[in-house]
């Protein structure tokens, strides 16, 4: 018998208990079992205490209309949905390590995409960049709130219930487990199975399937983008609105500007989804049929979904533009190459998005009028992002380059960037997407974008505006390596993807044939890699917020020196005379 | 607060945490892993779900978190008590992989390695954080910020 079938016979908790008995037992005999009483380790208040009005506790978390407060309940929403999100990549990729199906099931696996791609886009970088857009919109223009508080903390609340609706499967489950562990087994907890229709819905498949769990689906979807409307609504009037004397339109920054469109594209696109979406639930529960055979089609729902999807790639990615834009500079030593034509190229993007959606549905046999038009606009809207990615190179050139974390971040999003976009151009073409339609390729191409440039934007700002938003340092070290290991992590998991896709393989698949294993195991190993940034990238920051040294200086980046001391940092500094003054 | 009860506070929040995270492992893998009939057999009540776990409750909420409070100073990754309450999950997370893995194997394996260990450290981690915070009564100041040193 082999020491670990030892070991499986005794039970842990036994073990686990003798031995810590024993060295407690230990510990008392060495400190003459006196107990200690004053702390060792001498205490970890926050040592930020200073006096504020607003209520202490949980109390002030669920009540606040201040939009700092829930610039921040955003941020931390996202991070948490990011962490789920990541969860199930981690285990999809587990699954694909194999080329059998032999870890999941081929439902588990479908249910894996499918809320993975769920959970990233609405639930993680929506939110993400609109808590950002929450806290330091009305700063950055001299603003004492966002325009209407109280819809602010309406549209964040909405997004919790709205999660739980998409997963809900997953909370109904816990409950019975958690009944069922204490003796009481309820059915009806269990009747909800996660979704296996992938995250855009196709329809038939989205109708036909009847587990009652899509239709929550549908219905948690329908609520985030009324959050996200109401957010976007609340950007718009405050940038128009709320500008302070000094922050004119030709002097608003580049991060307002591209949170400014965003939210433009936010209001022309999800109206669109929530529409189609109450479709569906209309045809699934009360038998119309505008996405059947004999109504309006599938394509229909396809036109619909797009249409709204399209721009929704841009709603996630300007965001991540706008943070590069402001924050390479501070970096560089020198101000943003041609703000003006980044400010023109975003707005371009901004109207050329809602032109772009067939080209998801080059393979469903439209016509080839309708085909190519849709490819000269996507090729097209190549130009402004190209007109981005060289100010950003333009920006550096030349000047005096500090690699600190944030930077590596934007540098390391430029990369992916370019490759991401590069490969999106080649499927722009019809002939070439004919081919690489639905492989691996595209999902290679997007995962450059949406992991690449868009979550490295989101850490650069996270690691840019910790000391702000904490009055802490985050440890520099940590956040270098967890640089470096995301720029290699997302080359090595997603270039892979890239070949698997050259090789013709289907995406969404369980199983696939052994000749790819070798790729899907490099892929499998990247995306480890990220984990493990991403676990450094968590560790770091609520130690940090913890134990951190302590900001006195609001001038954190020396960005006085190259006269880029900007507005939330020029706030900030006024917020920390105030703290001391307070200070208890 | 005193040391023994800061020490369960520790334990109470480590535990709800570690068992939130545990039931969304079991229900996110469709549970393949089993978690509870490994926590069952862990706590040397193989089968039975119910009472494993109780015991499970228990040495999370009293004897890990009060042997803690008595091993504090030796337990290497001091003196942030936090990290020393990592140390000490992990320590138990061996135990745990040990005698809990059942006949997994390949992928499932790996999962149930790397998941069951990042909920152990989040229980550590709240179990040091909520006691060095509770029975700390001479906060100290933290270092201050100097944007000049890069040796950092």
């Amino acid at each position: 018998m082999d020491v670990i079938s030892v070991l499986t016979e005794i039970p842990g908790l036994l073990v686990a208990t003798w031995v810590l008995l024993g060295l407690a037992i230990y510990a008392g005999y060495r400190q003459n079992w006196q107990l200690r009483s004053v702390a060792a380790d001498g205490g970890y208040l926050s040592g930020l205490g200073f006096e504020s009005e607003k209520p202490t506790g949980l109390f002030r978390w669920l009540t606040t209309v201040d939009h700092k407060d829930i610039g921040v309940l955003y941020v931390v929403f996202a991070t948490g949905a990011a962490l789920w999100g990541a969860t199930d990549a981690m285990m999809i990729r587990t699954e694909l390590f194999t080329a059998g199906t032999d870890v999941w099931s081929a439902e588990t696996y479908n249910a894996l995409f499918t809320t993975h791609g769920l959970t990233m886009l609405f639930f993680f970088v929506t939110p993400a960049f609109t808590g950002l857009a929450n806290y330091f919109i009305p700063i950055l223009v001299g603003a004492d709130d966002m325009s209407f508080p109280r819809i602010n903390a309406i549209a964040f609340w909405l997004l919790p219930p709205a999660f739980f609706l998409v997963r809900g499967g997953l909370i109904t489950e816990v409950m019975g487990k958690m009944l069922a562990s204490v003796g009481v087994h309820w059915e009806l907890l269990f009747s909800l199975r996660p979704p296996t229709i992938g995250w855009t819905l196709y329809a038939p498949r989205s109708i036909i399937v009847t587990n009652p769990q899509v239709d929550l689906v549908l219905l948690g979807l329908h609520l985030s983008g009324l959050a996200t409307i109401m957010a976007s609504i609340n950007i718009i009037v405050t940038i128009f609105t709320e500008r302070d004397e000094g922050v004119t339109w030709a002097n608003l920054d580049i991060f307002s500007w591209t949170l400014l469109t965003t939210s433009g594209i936010v209001l022309f696109a999800f109206p669109v989804l929530g529409s189609a979406l109450l479709m569906l639930i209309a045809d699934r529960n009360f038998g119309t049929t505008f996405f059947a055979v004999d109504g309006g089609g599938p394509i229909l729902w396809q036109h619909l979904f797009w249409f709204f999807g399209h721009p929704e790639v841009y709603i996630l990615v300007l965001p991540a533009f706008g943070l590069v834009s402001l924050i390479l500079p501070k970096f560089a030593g020198r101000k943003l190459f041609g703000f003006k034509f980044i400010v023109y190229s975003t707005l371009a993007i901004g109207v050329l998005s809602f032109g772009v959606w067939a080209h998801h549905m080059f393979s469903t046999g439209m016509d080839p009028r309708l085909r190519a038009s849709f490819m000269a606009v996507s090729l097209a809207i190549a130009i402004p992002s190209a007109v981005k990615t060289f100010n950003w190179m333009a920006t550096l050139w030349g000047g005096n380059v500090r690699w600190a974390t944030p930077q590596i971040f934007c540098v390391g999003g430029i990369m992916t960037f370019i490759v991401g976009g590069v490969t999106g151009v080649f499927l722009a073409s019809i002939p070439v997407d004919l081919v690489l339609h639905d492989t691996y390729y595209v999902v290679g191409h997007f995962h450059f974008i949406v992991m690449g440039v868009i979550t490295f934007a989101a850490f650069a700002a996270s690691y840019y505006w910790f000391p702000l938003l904490t009055g802490r340092m985050f440890n520099r070290r940590l956040g270098r390596i967890h640089g470096y290991l995301s720029i290699v992590g997302v080359f090595v998991a997603f270039m892979p993807m890239i070949l698997i896709g050259y090789g013709g393989l289907p995406r969404r698949s369980a199983s696939y044939p052994g000749v790819f294993e070798a790729l899907q195991q490099v892929s499998t190993f990247g995306a480890v890699i990220i984990g493990i940034g991403a676990l450094i990238w968590l560790t770091n920051l609520v130690q940090s917020y913890r134990l951190g040294p302590i900001v006195t200086d609001a001038d954190v980046w020396n960005l006085r020196e190259s006269g880029q001391f900007s507005r939330e940092w020029q706030w900030f500094e006024t917020q920390l005379e105030e703290r001391t003054k307070f200070r208890r | 607060m005193n040391r023994p009860l800061s020490a369960v506070a520790g334990g109470v929040t480590g535990i709800a945490v570690m068992t939130l995270l545990l039931l969304f492992l079991e229900v996110e893998t469709r549970s393949n892993l089993a978690i509870f009939e490994a926590v069952a057999r862990f706590a040397g009540m193989p089968g039975n779900v119910t009472l494993g776990f109780l015991l499970f409750l228990l040495a999370g909420v009293f004897a890990w978190p009060l042997a803690f409070m008595a091993l504090e100073q030796y337990i290497p990754g001091g003196p942030d008590p936090a990290t020393r309450g990592m140390v000490l999950a992990v320590a138990l997370w061996v135990v745990f992989v040990l005698t809990g893995r059942g006949d997994l194997s390949g992928g499932l394996l790996a999962i149930y390695v790397i998941f069951t260990l990042l909920a152990h450290l989040c229980y550590g981690f709240l179990l040091g954080a909520v006691y060095g915070r509770l029975t700390s009564e001479s906060p100290v100041e933290a270092d201050r910020y100097d944007p000049t040193d890069v040796s950092q």
